[in-house]
């Protein structure tokens, strides 16, 4: 049987002075889940950057509008009757509103021997979660990204 | 986010604290920037630096290519682990040349 459980669902307007705010209340949240410091730190910072790309990408200089945070927290004791350990998910999901369609190909990692300034946040959204996915959004521009990180 | 630059012997030294964000990188990019224009070279303490993200790290890097082709020394200085996680997961670990004292840095200016 799987259990899922929303940890958070907080709509913010897109911009940089949102994102300290955003972050403590993902790091309270994240506090139901008990997981190690250094796990929560590389979630925090990958849903951070994942933020930070709807505000300067699908937004940018022309559109504003806000982002819908969803975290869910799911386990399963499915594993455990196998006599493996409990799997267990935590799911973001970040919804915008923006008129700019992203494309998978804004998602992908830039090859990390190019030493220069910018195009990192892919990579770190890549590194720290196990699944990432543009989903569609029904009704309505804008756009729908699924993180998934196993725990 | 702190971001102070102290004038030391031969050198600046930037002392950067708290998070370092998207909201705040712009301003770490303008005090490394106006810093290396003087032609000093650069040690960025990172002890008190308790986030991190992309913004921040592109800032450090924008540094390291304008002291590296103007041949100015340029490090970082005890990297808080928060800080170091986000290093290791861009590789840029093996990139910047990293320190645990200013008698380490001073040694490599002479």
């Amino acid at each position: 049987m799987t259990a899922i459980r929303k940890i958070l669902e907080y709509q913010f307007p897109a911009c940089a002075e949102q994102m300290g705010g955003v972050r403590q209340k993902l790091r309270e949240a994240l506090g139901q889940c008990d997981q190690p410091e250094a796990v929560v730190n590389n979630v925090v910072l990958a849903v951070g950057e994942a933020c930070m790309n709807i505000i300067q990408h699908a937004y940018g200089q022309s559109d504003k509008g806000d982002i819908l945070l969803e975290v869910e927290w799911r386990t399963s004791d499915k594993g455990a009757e196998n006599g493996s350990k409990e799997p267990r998910n935590l799911i973001f999901r970040l919804t915008d509103f923006a008129k700019h369609k992203t494309c998978a190909e804004q998602m992908r990692s830039r090859p990390l021997d190019e030493i220069r300034p910018g195009g990192l946040g892919c990579h770190i959204i890549n590194q720290v979660m196990d699944e990432v996915a543009l989903l569609d959004r029904q009704g309505g521009h804008g756009n729908v990204l699924e993180l998934r990180k196993h725990l | 986010m702190e971001c102070n630059v102290k004038s030391e012997f031969g050198y600046d030294l930037l002392e950067l604290g708290g998070e370092v964000d998207l909201q705040y990188s712009p301003q770490l990019r303008e005090k490394i920037l106006n810093s290396l224009k003087t032609g000093n070279p650069l040690l960025i303490d990172m002890a008190k630096v308790s986030y991190i993200d992309s913004s921040g790290i592109a800032s450090l890097v924008e540094g390291f290519q304008t002291a590296k082709t103007s041949k100015l020394q340029y490090g970082l200085l005890n990297i808080s682990n928060t800080a170091m996680q986000v290093l290791t997961l861009t590789r840029l670990d093996k990139i910047f040349n990293l320190y645990t004292s200013t008698a380490e840095f001073r040694q490599k200016l002479q």
